[in-house]
């Protein structure tokens, strides 16, 4: 049993560890900020109520997510929009990018909302959070075959959408 | 094993940053290998940038004020499901023991956490399908034989609203217990945490249930169950 302090320690150090990269999956996954903040708050709220549960650390970031998607799956996912302004999500650039990688880079933006979700999803955990194959067949209970030809397709459709547009500056073959 | 060609595209559309040494070693085992290697990787780089995105200034104080402002101790819950009444005193029968609920339990988790560490552990026993048939007949109601077949405790408890039904089901998963609450309406589907179990809530067509089960079993593979097995006698709610 934990003690106040040493609960709210823990709370924290996940807050400030995890927090970010679930805002940035939720912001994808929901494709509209107001909701992707609601669905972070709710998913650390539950946490907090639930920490006794987590015992391992190191599945801290799993653990997480999972909460996040089932919240997203029961509360959130009949609250996205149809269709979503890609433009009203704040991107931060290091450096300015050259145009037509600027181009590419908001139709990949436009492509990953297009994305069914059985692609995007993966995809989104494999870029976003980090996941490998092994994690994201675990985190989403399908095997880890089914999970790199889902990836593997997720970026074809991404490719093939750039090609539709015209976009040649990079030769991006088909596989 | 070295990889041939139509191998090392497809790995490097899946896993382009895989650490797999045959995958590494192949990326640069011939000029086709590292152009088709090279090409990934600027893709890669530009999916990296598309995705990135400013975390609002307020995100982690939102967060860090959870721990601060959300009480966890169950007679203190801030964030309610529903009102209740004040407190009440009700007895079971079938168990016969007198359950002092001048509690005022705030929301259907509070409730829920405190009559599970009451009688969470009830053993399990044998107990006829007409013996449960029974009990449900008491409050008017059906259960379907699926459900009656796997029943290994049942008896009346008392709920927020009435004298609501405690089972055990002996599920392929292992034991999982059942709360029928008649009269207390909660969020449909909505998942709740306590003392390491977890529950789903479930509307029935008269009353509600929670079904609650360890963290490792998943209580909501019995929702459609639950929801379809338990009716009103008359059909109807």
């Amino acid at each position: 049993m934990h003690t106040d302090t040493g609960r709210q320690a823990k709370f924290d150090q996940l807050a400030g560890a995890y927090g970010t990269d679930l805002y940035r999956y939720a912001l994808w996954i929901c494709g509209n900020d107001a909701l992707a903040k609601d669905l972070v708050q709710e998913t650390f709220l539950r946490a907090w109520k639930a920490l006794d549960n987590l015992n391992d650390p190191k599945a801290a970031k799993s653990w997480l997510i999972t909460i996040l998607r089932r919240e997203f799956a029961r509360t959130f996912e009949r609250k996205v929009p149809k269709f979503t302004d890609v433009d009203k999500v704040v991107v931060v650039e290091e450096r300015e990018p050259e145009p037509d990688d600027r181009m590419e880079i908001q139709l990949l933006r436009q492509g990953i909302l297009k994305l069914a979700p059985r692609y995007r999803e993966p995809l989104l955990m494999q870029v976003v959070l980090g996941y490998s194959c092994e994690e994201i067949s675990a985190a989403l209970g399908i095997g880890k075959s089914a999970v790199m030809t889902q990836l593997f397709r997720a970026r074809e459709q991404l490719k093939l959408s750039l090609q539709k547009d015209g976009i040649t500056g990079n030769v991006h073959e088909l596989y | 094993m070295s990889m041939n060609f139509t191998e090392f595209k497809r790995y490097l559309g899946a896993e382009p940053r895989s650490t797999d040494a045959g995958f590494q070693l192949a990326r640069r085992s011939a000029p086709e290998f590292e152009a088709a290697a090279a090409d990934a990787d600027r893709f890669e780089s530009k999916l990296d940038r598309a995705t990135l995105v400013e975390t609002p200034a307020d995100l982690l104080n939102g967060l860090l004020l959870i721990s601060r402002e959300v009480p966890v101790a169950p007679s203190a819950r801030r964030r309610l499901s529903l009102a209740l009444a004040a407190s009440f005193l009700l007895t079971t029968l079938a168990a016969g023991w007198l359950w002092n609920t001048n509690r005022g339990w705030d929301s259907v988790e509070e409730y829920l956490a405190d009559h599970y560490r009451h009688d969470g552990d009830l053993a399990s026993a044998e107990v006829s399908s007409d013996e449960v048939e029974a009990v449900f007949a008491g409050l008017d109601l059906q259960a379907a034989p699926a459900l009656t077949s796997i029943v290994g405790v049942i008896k009346y408890c008392p709920t927020p609203d009435g004298k609501g039904i405690h089972m055990i089901l002996n599920t392929e998963s292992g034991p999982v217990t059942v709360i029928y609450m008649p009269g207390t309406r909660v969020v449909d589907r909505e998942m709740v945490y306590f003392d390491g179990v977890e529950a789903i809530l479930v509307e029935l067509q008269g009353g509600s249930a929670a079904i609650i089960g360890p963290d490792q079993q998943s209580v909501s593979g019995l929702y459609t169950f639950v929801q379809n097995s338990i009716i009103p006698s008359n059909g109807s709610s």
